[in-house]
C-alpha cells in the first residue's frame, strides 16, 4: 500500500480490491482533538460521505463507486479515478472547466445536496470528464442559505489560491450554476452569498 | 532608518521605535498603557478612547526615553488606520498627524491586520507561511500570493477572541478572557458534546457560544475545558485542511489568542503531521502593540513616499486582503 496523500482530515492510499487498483481513504485519530470529539467527527463524517458518494450518482455526478466501508476503523476503499485535481491544471484549462464544475454544483444543489468542501482539489478530471470527491463535509439541505455557504466557499478559494483567473473562472461558473438550478433560484441564491459576505469581518458595509 | 508607530485600534494605546537596516529590524521601543474595563463588561468605545488621550501624552514620551532618541531622529511616523473601534481610531492618528504636521516628518496609515502578521515574521524568522491570526478582532487563515494576502479560510460571524471573551465575560470573567478560561480548563478534562461548525476552510462559533452558555450551570469548568476543546479543534482542522491545500511548509501564528498554550500545543501536532515548521510571535508582541503598526510603516517607506495630512484617513472596516502588498 503506497500512501499518496497525506490530506487534511485523511490519509489516502493507493491499494487492491479485486486485483483493481483502488484508493483506500482513512480518517486516523488525531491526537490533538478531544477523544469523544474525534471519534465523533471521524464516524460521522464516514458514513456521510459513503452515502452522499453513492446517492449523487443516481442523479448523474460523476464520483468513485464505493467497495467497502469500514466504520471502526473510518475507512472507505473506493474506486481509484487516476487524473488530475483542477487545482493542478493550467489556468485556461480551470477557467474552462468552470462551467462544468457550476452544473455540476447545481445539479447537487437542485437534488438538496451540499457539497460542504468545494475547492478546486475535490474536483478531479478525468477522460474529459470531471469527478467530484470528498464528500465527508457534505448535507442533505433544500435551504438556501446553505447552497450559498457552497458557493461561498469556491469563491473563496478562486479568489485565494486562483487570484489572477479569479474573474473569468468565477464568471463561467455561475453561468454554469445558472443554467441548471434557473434564473429565479440563481438571482435568490446569488443575492445570500453577499448576505454572508456582508456578515464577514470588516467587510465593507454599505 | 528609525520609525515611530502609534496603535490605538482596541484596548491598547501604544508607542514603539524601531530602528530597520536593510531587511533586519530592531525594536527599540514599545510601551503599552491598556484599557481594562470592569468585570464581565466589554470594551466601551468611548471609554477606551478616552483612556487613550489620557495616556498618549506619557506613552509617547517614556516611549522615546528608553529608546534614546528625540522626535527630531523620526525618519517617518506610522499608525494603526483600521480596523478597529473609531473613537480610538482616531486617537492614535491624532498623535501621529500633530507630530508629523508639527515636524513635517513622513506619515504611514497602517493596515493594523498586516502589522500582526509582518511583526510576526519579523521576529520569528517564517518566509512563506501561512498566517493563522487569531485575536478579538480576526480569525483568518492567510497566504501571500501575487501581491496580497489572500483568505483561504476565516470565521462567518464571531472571532476566536470574541468566542472566549463573550462566554468568559457570561461568567463573570474580565475581558480578556483567554487566561481565566483557561486556568479554569484545565482543573477537568470531561468533555461535553458541543456543536462542531466547520464549512470547508470557514468556521462559525456563534453556535458553539449559546451551546456552552446553556451548559454552564452544570459546571464552569466543564464548559471551558469543552469550549477550548471544541473550538480549538475546529480552528486545527481549518489550519490542517489550509495547509494540505496550499502545500505551505510554514505556520506561523500571530495575534491576542496566540498566547493560549492547549492551542498552540494542538496546532504543533497539526504541523508534525505534515512535517510544517511551527512557528509563533514572541507572546509579549503577539498581541496588539506598537511596533507591529511601526514596522510595516518602515516596510511600505521602502517603496512608498508618506501621504499628504488629508488623506491620513482612519477606517473601521479594512479588510487586509485588500491591501496591496509592494515590499
Amino acid at each position: 500500500m503506497k500512501l499518496i496523500k497525506k490530506g487534511a482530515e485523511a490519509d489516502i492510499y493507493l491499494t487492491k480490491w479485486n486485483n483493481f487498483p483502488a484508493i483506500l481513504k482513512i480518517r486516523k485519530t488525531k491526537r490533538y482533538r478531544n477523544l469523544i470529539l474525534d471519534s465523533k467527527i471521524r464516524k460521522h463524517r464516514t458514513t456521510k460521505e459513503a452515502q452522499t458518494i453513492s446517492e449523487v450518482k443516481s442523479f448523474g455526478i460523476p464520483t468513485p463507486i464505493v467497495y467497502c466501508v469500514n466504520l471502526k476503523k473510518s475507512s472507505i476503499i473506493m474506486q481509484e479515478i487516476p487524473g488530475k485535481t483542477v487545482h493542478d491544471l493550467s489556468d485556461t484549462k480551470i477557467i474552462q472547466l468552470s462551467k462544468e464544475i457550476g452544473k455540476l454544483v447545481g445539479i447537487m444543489h437542485k437534488n438538496g445536496i451540499m457539497h460542504g468542501d468545494l475547492t478546486t482539489s475535490n474536483f478531479i478530471l478525468y477522460k474529459n470528464k470531471v469527478y467530484v470527491i470528498d464528500f465527508g463535509l457534505s448535507q442533505k439541505t433544500i435551504k438556501s442559505e446553505d447552497h450559498a455557504v457552497d458557493l461561498r466557499l469556491i469563491k473563496e478559494i478562486l479568489n485565494s489560491a486562483h487570484a489572477k483567473i479569479m474573474v473569468s473562472a468565477w464568471k463561467n461558473f455561475l453561468s454554469g450554476y445558472k443554467s441548471v438550478v434557473g434564473p429565479t433560484n440563481y438571482a435568490k441564491i446569488i443575492h445570500l452569498v453577499y448576505e454572508i459576505e456582508s456578515r464577514g469581518r470588516y467587510a465593507t458595509v454599505v | 532608518m528609525i520609525g515611530l508607530g502609534v496603535e490605538s485600534t482596541a484596548h491598547t494605546f501604544s508607542c514603539a521605535i524601531l530602528e530597520k537596516k536593510g531587511k533586519r529590524g530592531k525594536i527599540l521601543s514599545d510601551v503599552r498603557k491598556i484599557y481594562r474595563p470592569p468585570e464581565g463588561e466589554g470594551i466601551h468605545p468611548r471609554e477606551a478612547s478616552r483612556h487613550h488621550v489620557e495616556n498618549s501624552a506619557i506613552v509617547l514620551s517614556e516611549c522615546l526615553q528608553e529608546a534614546g532618541v528625540t522626535i527630531k531622529d523620526l525618519d517617518i511616523i506610522s499608525y494603526a488606520a483600521g480596523p478597529g473601534l473609531g473613537p480610538c481610531l482616531r486617537v492614535g492618528a491624532v498623535v501621529a498627524r500633530s507630530l508629523a504636521s508639527y515636524y513635517n516628518i513622513p506619515i504611514y496609515p497602517v493596515n493594523h491586520a498586516i502589522g500582526h502578521i509582518e511583526l510576526g515574521k519579523l521576529l520569528t524568522g517564517a518566509k512563506n507561511p501561512l498566517v493563522l491570526l487569531v485575536s478579538g478582532g480576526h480569525t483568518m487563515l492567510l497566504a501571500f500570493l501575487n501581491k496580497q494576502w489572500r483568505v483561504f479560510g476565516e470565521t462567518l460571524d464571531i472571532t476566536l477572541g470574541q468566542l472566549l471573551d463573550q462566554f468568559g465575560r457570561s461568567i463573570g470573567f474580565a475581558s480578556p478572557c483567554g487566561k481565566n478560561i483557561e486556568s479554569l480548563a484545565s482543573s477537568t478534562s470531561n468533555y461535553v458534546l458541543l456543536p462542531y461548525s466547520v464549512k470547508g476552510n470557514d468556521v462559525s462559533f456563534s453556535g458553539l457560544l449559546s451551546a456552552t452558555k446553556s451548559i454552564v450551570p452544570k459546571s464552569k469548568a466543564d464548559a471551558c475545558f469543552s469550549l477550548q476543546e471544541t473550538a480549538f479543534a475546529m480552528i486545527s482542522e481549518v489550519v490542517e485542511r489550509a495547509l494540505s491545500f496550499t502545500g505551505k511548509k510554514e505556520l506561523l501564528i500571530v495575534g491576542g489568542v496566540a498566547a493560549n498554550k492547549r492551542l498552540s500545543e494542538m496546532l504543533q501536532d497539526v504541523c508534525k503531521r505534515h512535517t510544517c515548521k511551527f512557528f509563533i510571535a514572541p507572546q509579549k508582541y503577539a498581541g496588539d502593540c506598537g511596533s507591529q503598526i511601526c514596522w510595516t510603516g518602515l516596510l511600505e517607506s521602502q517603496v512608498k513616499k508618506g501621504v499628504s495630512l488629508e488623506n491620513t484617513f482612519v477606517t473601521q472596516s479594512w479588510r487586509l486582503d485588500s491591501v496591496k502588498v509592494d515590499y
